[in-house]
């Protein structure tokens, strides 16, 4: 399959880290990480708990602005709150797969989402990571994505560790009380994977058209390149790219991130000129 | 007959001095009290110590506004629509003080503060830089039966809570159906907690639906009638997050419209306010996408 977009092929790499067991929760704005975990649980992994917003257990369901957050209360099977969730999900090992994305991320497993600059008086000061700091340790895998593979966001060292993985070998992990599990970076360009304290990431896989030298280049900490040939990542199957663009993301939530500039302004109001029918086209269906 | 503790809106005011700690529900894009928001700022409230876990537009406005001195929070975003504006601007200006913390970290300190134990220990964020810049609030303990060290978080307690219920009665006993977010972990925690709702209903209504009810009355000091009273954050099942109100409200914090802006707030009263963003019509739209909202592959009964 040919005629996929790069962020097509990222998320079916990111739904393939999601398996049966465990909770997968929706983080805050990360559209592509959402989307996989809706393709995983339409596909592979039809037995996953997924929790978005308070809502615990939700079916799978359409992204979009206006509609995720009332959509996953229709399929849940339970509506809790934030207390509840950390320590039911986060704190007692339940925790399956968290993808973050963020401004800086390190070869460590480090994530910087709080500021570039001086912590007190930044240059920019940055979101913040809210449970990021402690969850991307604590669940099985952890995976970062990021749309656009380069050094300033791939870095040796990141300017300040808002969160890490803390321990990654299986045995470190275990010895901590942590589960076993691995860091999977997915970018346009490459999967990346570490499960080692003590080796770098390695090159586990190139998108396709991608060389190693460019990755390699791209990227500001040590990567381990296999010396016996590297293996492409899959593609998306058509069955794939019909569930993303039909059912999952018709309104192209997940690209926004993968357009930049002013073109990115336009595409989001592109987005919610769409909504915005759609409520209009609702109320004059109930009008008489 | 129980206590009536309804005041309206425009009381808000004199429920919260200058100078209070006020931690504000809501998460995400979701269920922040905006219509107390708005009327903090109509009275002309200052230094306030805003605490969120996951802020949106309700900080950022406040921000904006002039009436927090000090931010606490694990996280503040608009999401697609950008970094906030007017808390970037504090910070990186140096304004506006903050204390960053880790999301589990916060909750934890609250939990101690509901349950009255001068902290919690739990797993915490090691490795992490934050709680090292912030001796006050986080340390280590070790376990007195496996001499594990674990994270210890002191425990919080906010003056006021506003949290935005769906529905109260005159007590305050108060229900959610859809995002409640740390909504009760903060009414919990603190010393006073003033209840908006959507509706204020009577008892009867409470109790038919009494598996709602997350913040009972004995917590409560104030209940505030506010219809749409997150917008232009969600209520969920009434109305979703409205994004083009959120789009405007990125373009003005980030551009040279700000005073207008925030004067158009000043001086409108929360029933202007209504009818200035979702007359015409727009209020039924956003009911509408709440029904519109699509679940996938759903199996049979």
């Amino acid at each position: 399959m040919s005629d996929y977009e790069i962020h097509e092929l990222m998320v079916c790499r990111v739904a393939a880290e999601v398996d049966d067991e465990g909770v997968v929760v929706m983080g805050s704005f990360t559209p592509l990480a959402y989307a996989s975990y809706m393709l995983a649980k339409l596909t592979h992994a039809r037995d996953v708990y997924i929790a978005g917003f308070d809502a615990v257990g939700m079916q799978p369901i359409q992204l979009s602005f206006t509609g995720a957050e009332a959509a996953a209360y229709k399929g849940a099977v339970c509506r809790w709150g934030m207390l509840e969730e950390i320590n039911s999900i986060h704190l007692s090992n339940n925790g399956s797969v968290e993808a973050v994305s963020s401004a800086q991320f390190d070869g460590s497993g480090a994530i910087n989402l709080s500021v570039i600059g001086d912590f007190d008086q930044p240059k920019v000061r940055l979101p913040g990571g809210a449970g990021a700091a402690e969850v991307i340790k604590m669940y099985r895998k952890m995976i970062a994505y990021f749309a656009d593979h380069n050094t300033r966001t791939l870095v040796d060292k990141v300017g300040f560790v808002t969160g890490t993985r803390w321990k990654v070998g299986d045995e470190s992990r275990e010895a901590a009380g942590l589960m076993p599990g691995p860091i999977i970076v997915v970018t346009n360009l490459a999967v990346l994977v570490k499960d080692d304290d003590d080796r770098p990431f390695r090159i586990e896989s190139l998108h396709p058209g991608v060389d190693a030298q460019t990755v390699v280049e791209a990227t500001g900490f040590e990567l381990e390149v296999p010396a016996d040939g590297i293996p492409t990542t899959p593609e998306p199957t058509a069955e794939q790219l019909r569930l993303l663009r039909e059912e999952i993301d018709p309104f192209g939530t997940v690209k926004l991130d993968f357009v930049g500039g002013k073109d990115r302004l336009a595409y989001l109001q592109g987005i919610l000129d769409a909504e915005w029918e759609r409520g209009v086209a609702a109320v004059r269906a109930k009008t008489p | 007959m129980a206590r009536n503790k309804v005041v309206q809106l425009e009381e808000m005011g004199a429920l919260v001095s200058d100078g209070d700690t006020v931690a504000l529900g809501g998460s995400w894009y979701s269920n922040h009290p905006m219509a107390a928001v708005r009327q903090l700022i109509r009275a002309g409230r200052k230094d306030l110590h805003a605490m969120t876990i996951v802020g949106s537009v309700d900080v950022d406005l406040l921000a904006g506004a002039g009436v927090i001195g000090h931010l606490s929070f694990s996280m503040v975003t608009l999401e697609a629509f950008g970094l906030a504006p007017n808390v970037r601007r504090g910070v990186e200006g140096g304004t506006l003080g903050f204390t960053e913390f880790t999301g589990l970290g916060l909750l934890i300190g609250l939990e101690a503060g509901h349950r009255g134990v001068p902290f919690l220990p739990y797993r915490g964020p090691f490795g992490s830089d934050i709680p090292a810049h912030y001796p006050d609030y986080y340390s280590t303990v070790t376990c007195p039966f496996t001499g594990e060290e674990l994270t210890a978080v002191r425990a919080i307690n906010p003056d006021v809570a506003i949290v935005h219920a769906l529905r109260s009665d005159a007590e305050g006993n108060a229900q959610w159906d859809g995002t409640s977010g740390p909504d009760v972990d903060m009414a919990q925690a603190a010393r006073r907690v003033i209840i908006t709702c959507e509706e204020i209903v009577s008892r009867d209504v409470i109790v038919a639906n009494a598996h709602m009810t997350k913040v009972p009355g004995y917590y409560v000091d104030a209940v505030i009638e506010a219809p749409f009273g997150a917008h232009p954050t969600s209520h969920i099942p009434v109305y979703p997050v409205d994004p083009w109100q959120l789009m405007e409200y990125a373009a003005a914090a980030s551009g040279d419209g700000w005073p207008e802006y925030v004067e158009r707030i000043r001086a409108e009263s929360e029933e202007d306010y209504r009818s200035r963003v979702l007359g015409n019509g727009r209020d039924d739209v956003l009911r509408a996408l709440v029904e519109e909202a699509r679940v996938l592959g759903v199996s049979e009964a």
